[in-house]
């Protein structure tokens, strides 16, 4: 099946995500919530193009729009221009300290509104990837909490949670940075909770916290690692060269 | 002889003592010897409940209203066993005149009951009162009907979802009928959030089977052997209802392993609300019926295609399925002959604010808006000018005095910027101030928005940040612009339905009733007299008389003078602005100012 973005013919299966084919093509559409192993969120509003399906342009998200039929794709109209404007002016009220968030007002010409008042909240822009992925990994240690304009991502009654594990998954996948986590040499912090590091036994780089290791390694049935995987390979290929000699 | 006693026991008379009405009738008529055999039935809502609790004689087709225990005795000797009216009891039309049936009294003279045919009449749970009334003849028809021809006479109705957005019943149902992947599931949304709205609480308490009967027809009609009735969880009594009626019919072997008989079946389950506005959108109810949050996702593929558990799903609307078993009886066609060419049927409001009559209201689609709030509603409570009317909830519009003579029906309201939405009427008079009307549905929103998407949770919190800075007297006049573009944005860009229609409010009243936003934002004042720190009451002394009444109701004490034919004067340095003298004052005299000079 054919589309065409921005006038250009781009090749596709049907189902696929407008998001995929534009990118695949090298037509860049801005994202936040995207995240290709937590697909679905649809979230933060930003990647919006105006898509034509015979029946008259309409806004629709590109991350989570599947393409049905033949359809012409504007990803820079006037209209994907000022609406997208405004998602990223309103995001950059709600997260008033995301350098990322200012980086695409600026490139993407957001308003200012300098009547609207930020909100307090730093960095956030509660897109929901950091409770996904950590739901996903089954340890659910944050959620969001409240619904409408009082939303916050927090761990159950703002304490230390007793599940997390300090993988820092949320961490890595939030566009924003917003989540803290810091580290000494011996140590991980995050969300309110300090975790002990676990080092390889034979490079010393950081394997991740004990926590961390334990369920992982109790997922599966086993002990805990105490290699990376760089050194476990080289010890595998190590253990097959002395039997099967060079 | 033998006679039958309905006593209204829905949610509205319960609250007004009819269960202890119905419990004197029992005691008085059990056990004695009268000549006159009698029976007591507690029906669900009469729609009227400001006037409950209600009770009908029949075959006299006597109504009375506000019955009181004590009334009992009277009404029993009197009109049971004599056929004589407690004249006292009955309904007084406009004309002042006492009046006997239902079919006499104004309220319900109009109306044409089709969704609520049974209600008030029959005992709502009992199966064998529904199909007394002729209820699960529908069903056994289609029965001997293909998939086809069903969603065939519901493609012929015209019936339209009576949950908002007015989608097509029998597109809907053809497209769950042609996918071949199983199972399949039917849904009833009972979520009723919209604040005021009573209509499907009315018909789930007062005459379940009528939905049980329509979720059982599209089932047939679709091949789905499982559904969910997902009831508000404030909806105690109605949820009650549907549950011993679901029991009632599986164990007349009307619904469960075999419907009626067949080797169909369909097992019908309550599912209770999660609380939140948001759970009446349909993939967010459906979410929260496989036990997930209740927030929405993107629609690109429909429910229909995509819903329970990702298999193909039919959700109605509470009162769109009430219609289907009447559809199915007497044909489309015949369903299409009442209505408008594009919205078929009739239509419930729940008609309340400031209007004489207020209640539950049916009447066929394309009826005037001044035909319900002036014949049936008895027109503005005070006889004062009637300003607006707000129809189809939170995301509804405000429609003003003009266009009274608009036909209600799915398109004229969308076409006007409000919308039919599940039929809310809430009726204004010039004492209501349209900025604060949408101040108040905008903050209803966000505190509901489930806050998934930007438009809808950001957009919001500054709309009322804006709207509310213009009620206190800090609006600027870039301020409308802002809002209109604001408006624009969670139309496009949210996710769900809630905040593409969030709007409407907002849109509705800077069209109408721009001068008022205008009037707040560069003159400082509040033409209706509600927004506080913009209002100043002032008496004016031409049409005071001096009878003292605002005096009586000021709970500042702050307003002098004493004697009659004295003016009173307000000391408005002390003055609250609640608005108490002007609401006692009978001559108009109380008028609200703008603040400038104090
Ligand atoms: C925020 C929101 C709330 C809704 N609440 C309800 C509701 O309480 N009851 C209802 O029947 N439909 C509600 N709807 C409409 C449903 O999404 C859906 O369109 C309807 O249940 C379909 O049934 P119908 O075609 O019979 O109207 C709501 C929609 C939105 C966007
Ligand atoms: S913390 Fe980051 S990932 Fe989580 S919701 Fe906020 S912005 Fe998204
Ligand atoms: S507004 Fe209230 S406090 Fe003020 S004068 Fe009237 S009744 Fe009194
Ligand atoms: S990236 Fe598409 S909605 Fe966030
Ligand atoms: S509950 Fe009796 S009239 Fe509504």
């Amino acid at each position: 099946m054919n589309i065409t973005i921005n006038g250009k013919t781009c090749t596709c299966e049907k189902g696929e995500f407008l998001l995929e084919v534009a990118r695949r093509n090298g037509i860049p559409i801005p994202t936040l919530c995207h995240h290709p192993a937590l697909a679905g969120q649809g979230s933060c509003r930003v990647c919006l193009v105006e898509v034509d399906e015979g029946r008259g342009p309409k806004i629709v998200v590109s991350c989570v729009y599947p393409i049905q039929r033949e359809c012409t794709v504007e990803t820079d109209s006037e209209r994907v221009r000022r609406e997208r404007g405004m998602v990223l002016a309103l995001l950059r009220k709600r997260a008033p300290e995301s350098r990322r968030i200012a980086g695409m007002c600026r490139l993407y010409g957001a308003p200012e509104l300098p009547r609207l008042t930020p909100a307090d909240t730093g960095k956030c822009i509660l897109c929901g990837l950091c409770t996904r992925a950590c739901t996903e990994l089954s340890v659910g240690a944050i959620s969001t909490v409240n619904r409408g304009v009082l939303k916050e991502i927090a761990t159950p009654y703002h304490e230390p949670s007793t599940v997390c594990v300090g993988c820092g998954a949320c961490a890595n996948v939030c566009p924003t940075e917003a989540i803290p986590l810091t580290e000494t040499a011996e140590t991980r912090t995050i969300w309110g909770k300090t975790f002990q590091l676990v080092r390889c036994a034979s490079c010393g780089r950081i394997l991740g916290t004990r926590e961390e290791l334990e369920l992982a390694a109790k997922r599966c049935g086993q002990e805990p690692e105490t290699l990376c995987e760089r050194c476990r390979k080289a010890a595998t290929a190590q253990i097959l060269a002395d039997v099967y000699g060079d | 002889m033998s006679k039958t006693v309905l006593v209204c026991c829905g949610t509205g008379c319960l609250a007004n003592g009819s269960k202890k009405v119905a419990g004197a009738f029992r005691q008085l008529l059990a056990g004695t010897d009268h000549q006159v055999e009698c029976v007591v039935k507690e029906t669900g809502c009469n729609g009227f409940c400001e006037n409950g609790p209600l009770v009908q004689i029949l075959p006299d087709d006597i109504t009375y209203y506000k019955v009181q225990v004590q009334d009992v005795g009277e009404i029993v000797e009197k009109t049971i066993l004599a056929g004589a009216p407690v004249e006292r009891l009955l309904y007084k039309n406009d004309a002042g005149q006492r009046v006997r049936s239902q079919q006499e009294n104004p309220f319900y003279a109009p109306q044409m009951k089709v969704a609520l045919r049974n209600i008030g009449k029959i005992e709502p749970s009992s199966v064998e009162d529904y199909m007394a009334h002729g209820g699960y003849r529908a069903l056994k028809k289609a029965l001997t009907m293909t998939g086809e021809e069903i969603v065939r006479e519901l493609e012929a109705s015209g019936l339209r979802g009576r949950g908002g957005a007015g989608f097509p019943t029998g597109t809907k149902w053809r497209s769950a009928m042609e996918l071949e992947r199983f199972p399949k599931y039917v849904a009833c949304n009972g979520d009723e959030g919209d604040p005021g709205a009573f209509m499907d609480r009315s018909i789930l308490e007062g005459d379940p089977h009528s939905v049980l009967e329509g979720m059982a027809i599209c089932a047939l009609a679709i091949r789905a052997e499982e559904g969910f009735l997902y009831i508000r969880d404030e909806y105690g009594l109605a949820v009650h209802n549907v549950q011993e009626a679901i029991a009632q019919a599986e164990a007349r072997g009307i619904l469960g392993e075999h419907i009626l008989g067949s080797d169909r079946r369909l097992k019908l389950s309550v599912v209770r609300g999660g609380g939140a506005f948001v759970c009446g959108e349909s993939t967010a109810l459906m979410a929260s019926v496989e036990g997930r949050v209740g927030e929405p996702r993107a629609k690109y593929i429909r429910s229909v295609q995509r819903g329970l558990w990702d298999c193909p799903t039919v959700l109605n609307n509470v009162e769109t399925l009430a219609n289907v078993p009447v559809i199915l009886e007497h044909g489309g066609a015949e369903f299409a002959k009442l209505g408008t060419e594009r919205s078929k049927g009739t239509k419930v409001f729940a008609l309340v604010g400031k209007v004489k009559r207020t209640g539950l209201v049916e009447v066929p689609m394309g009826a005037t808006l001044r035909h319900l709030i002036y014949d049936i509603g008895g027109g503005v409570k005070g006889n004062r000018p009637f300003k607006a009317v707000q129809t189809g909830g939170p995301s509804g519009g405000c429609i003003p005095a003009d266009m009274l003579d608009l036909p209600v029906d799915f398109d004229t309201l969308k076409a006007r910027g409000a919308m039919m939405g599940s039929g809310g009427m809430i009726v204004m008079d010039d004492r209501s101030c349209m900025v604060e009307v949408a101040r108040y549905y905008i903050k209803f929103l966000s505190e509901e928005s489930c806050g998934k998407c930007t438009p809808c949770r950001e957009g919001l919190r500054h709309m009322l940040a804006i709207l509310t800075d213009i009620c206190e007297g800090r609006g600027q006049e870039s301020d409308l612009e802002l809002l209109e573009q604001l408006c624009d944005t969670l139309e496009d860009a949210s996710l769900c339905a809630l905040g593409k229609s969030a709007p409407n409010p907002v849109r509705t009243t800077l069209k109408y009733f721009r001068d008022e936003y205008e009037a707040h934002i560069k003159e400082h004042r509040c033409p209706a007299g509600v927004c506080t720190a913009l209002t100043r009451f002032v008496i004016n002394p031409d049409k005071c008389v001096g009878c003292g009444a605002c005096q009586r109701a000021c709970p500042a004490g702050v307003i002098s003078g004493s004697g009659k034919k004295v003016p009173r004067v307000i000391d408005n340095t002390r003055c609250i602005v609640c608005g108490s003298c002007r609401e006692a004052c009978r001559f108009d005299a109380v008028e609200a100012k703008g603040r400038a000079g104090l």
